[in-house]
């Protein structure tokens, strides 16, 4: 399939390794990343808390991108795919319509709302479907227990983002288990990882990400693997300072990002995934992979 | 059991403070047909069963909010939620009290903290005494305004996004979503006069601590949508004093950082919303993250078509309009 890449603003910078998992499993599957130099950042949330009808302008001119192309949207990232997600929504309504359209139609952009925005957690199970990336494993996670963190912007608004059951999702522990790895069931799967407050007010933001990571723990999880960059940084990034505000002074859980996940089971090297770059080490996840799985 | 009807177990939350050392929880398992309530089989195990078992509950009709609980970990009224599909789902039915307010007994919760959140707010119009309400005839609004707050009047007070509210658990500050909605409504409405002191005064420590992860939304039994209400009350917030609070300088700080080149500068915006001081007590964490992700120290590429931007935002950031 072929598939317009929005890749946001962090994977091309910190998040750097999030891109390099993200090309490895869209080669192994014959998913073909068609890139646009001139997408603009999504707004994270926070240009939508200043001004929304200018957010939706900058996401509708995103989806024109697209459109005009013929090609429907993948982003790696719950947020950006939340953003996208909601300017289509919104433009739905006539008013917002006609303010949009008045800025975007004398700069020669038509937005038409024919492009479909979908995460690549969607596109592996829905579009190439949980058995083709079965076939592709090689190396299965058996032995690994990983708590799934799906970040708000994916999930909810439920009616609006109409991806699946944002009380009950499955999808990211089916991918889980399609390569392996054991899914963990807890509380904080679909909660928050404090991410949009950790300016506003770091010691609630780290605190909040802390629980989650003490939950997922608490449930036996070896790793957290998340399809949302923000949660990333909020968790590996800052995970020592959720442990200073959850007082325990250890944490120590890996974090990975979803595509990570799918390409060190396709076989992909710590190294190409650029697992390095996390803050949090992650060989103790990986050691838990069972030996006797083939190379 | 009876043609039509399910084996329901139900794990019921049992607490008495000062009473017990611990929680626990209690098997009850009734055969119920599936659109049982969950508050119809509550009460049917407190007069068949166990009459210590302790619960609120009034209207059993979805109109007085008194029965919020959390079943199966989800902040629900328990009068319109069916044990059919919950043992589908989950196999048994956990039964507990509402989170972010501390236990009196059983599924009853204090709410003093909820409802001196909500009083806070001054939930009632502030007329203008020099305006006389015109007599005899109703005050007419037109539908535009009427739009403005189709939704947050439905709210029946059941405080279910208050215990679904991850800002409101970690934080004692934060006036939660319903208290928020609650300002909203006042504010927009075009007879209420404090408009401006509304906004003033939701802002320190409140209205920024909001984290739109939309588990209001989700909760609310009635559709109020708080999460989408509380975003409306920070770009009006904007409008009224600008960017004066950290959450608002961050919001502002993120939308000029777009200008220039249409990707983010995470240096960029770190200085928009803490300052250059602000930036020095963060060294210590920056140097750690910058060591494994240097990225974060550069500039970001600038996009092709940067002269669309500009005029999407010369067109629609325009300053923004203040009042109701």
């Amino acid at each position: 399939m072929k598939i317009a890449y929005y890749p946001g603003c962090l994977a091309q910078s910190s998040s750097k390794e999030l891109d390099l998992a993200t090309r490895w499993v869209c080669r192994s599957l014959g998913i073909e990343l068609v890139e646009f130099p001139n997408f603009s950042c999504c707004g994270s949330g926070f240009i939508d808390e200043a001004n929304e009808v200018l957010n939706i302008a900058i996401n509708a001119r995103n989806l024109a991108i697209a459109e005009k192309a013929g090609l429907d949207v993948l982003t790696i990232c719950s947020t950006c795919q939340g953003m996208l997600t909601l300017a289509k929504v919104r433009m739905q309504d006539p008013k917002v319509r006609a303010r949009v359209d008045a800025a975007l139609k004398p700069i020669g952009i038509e937005y038409k709302g024919t492009a479909q925005v979908k995460h690549l957690l969607k596109v592996l199970t829905e579009d190439i479907g949980l058995p083709a990336v079965k076939a592709k494993v090689r190396r299965p996670l058996h032995g690994m227990k990983v708590g799934a963190f799906y970040g708000c912007h994916l999930l909810r608004p439920a009616d609006e983002m109409a991806s699946e059951s944002a009380e009950e999702p499955h999808s990211f522990e089916d991918l889980l288990a399609a390569v392996g790895a054991t899914p963990v069931d807890y509380r904080g799967r679909v909660m928050c990882c404090g991410f949009p407050i950790q300016f506003v007010k770091p010691s609630t933001a780290y605190a909040i990400a802390g629980k989650q990571i003490l939950e997922a723990k608490a449930h036996g999880a070896d790793a957290m693997a998340t399809p949302c960059p923000l949660c990333h940084l909020s968790l590996d990034a800052y995970q020592n300072k959720a442990s200073k505000a959850v007082q325990t002074p250890h944490l120590d859980m890996p974090i990975f990002h979803l595509p990570q996940v799918v390409a060190l089971a396709f076989g992909a090297s710590p190294e190409e995934l650029g697992l390095s770059r996390h803050l949090i080490r992650t060989d103790a996840a990986l050691a838990k992979v069972h030996p006797s799985a083939p190379a | 059991m009876t043609e039509g009807t399910i084996s329901v177990p139900f794990d019921v939350y049992r607490y008495t403070p000062g009473k017990d050392t611990t929680a626990r929880y209690q098997r009850y398992t009734l055969d119920l047909v599936p659109h049982t309530p969950i508050l119809t089989a509550l009460l049917q195990i407190r007069s068949e069963i166990d009459p210590s078992l302790g619960l609120r509950y009034s209207c059993r009709s979805a109109i007085c909010g008194s029965c919020a609980m959390q079943i199966n970990s989800k902040s629900r009224l328990a009068c319109e939620t069916q044990v059919g599909p919950e043992v589908a789902r989950h196999g048994r039915i956990v039964v507990e009290p509402m989170r972010n307010q501390p236990v009196i007994r059983d599924l009853i919760v204090d709410q003093t903290r909820f409802w001196r959140e909500y009083a806070k707010v001054e939930p009632h119009l502030k007329l203008d005494p020099t305006i006389p309400m015109p007599a005899g005839k109703p005050t007419a609004m037109s539908p535009a305004q009427v739009e403005r707050f189709k939704e947050t009047p439905r709210c029946i007070a059941c405080a279910a996004c208050f215990s679904a509210c991850p800002a409101a658990e970690a934080d004692p500050e934060f006036p939660g979503p319903m208290a928020l909605a609650k300002l909203y409504r006042f504010a927009v409405d075009p007879r209420d006069t404090a408009y401006r002191e509304r906004l003033e005064r939701i802002q320190p420590g409140g209205l920024w601590l909001c984290l739109r992860c939309h588990l209001c939304t989700e909760a609310c039994p009635k559709d109020v949508r708080p999460s989408e209400r509380i975003r409306d009350l920070k770009e009006m917030a904007i409008a009224v004093q600008g960017a004066t609070e950290l959450g608002s300088r961050h919001a502002v700080g993120f939308k000029e950082n777009l200008k220039g080149a249409g990707q983010l500068n995470e240096m960029k915006l770190v200085r928009a919303t803490d300052g250059l001081m602000g930036m020095v007590g963060q060294l210590g964490q920056g140097i750690r993250i910058y060591r494994k992700k240097p990225e974060i120290m550069k500039k970001p590429r600038k996009i092709e078509g940067m002269d669309e931007l500009d005029k999407i935002y010369a067109a629609l950031d325009t300053p923004p309009k203040e009042g109701p």
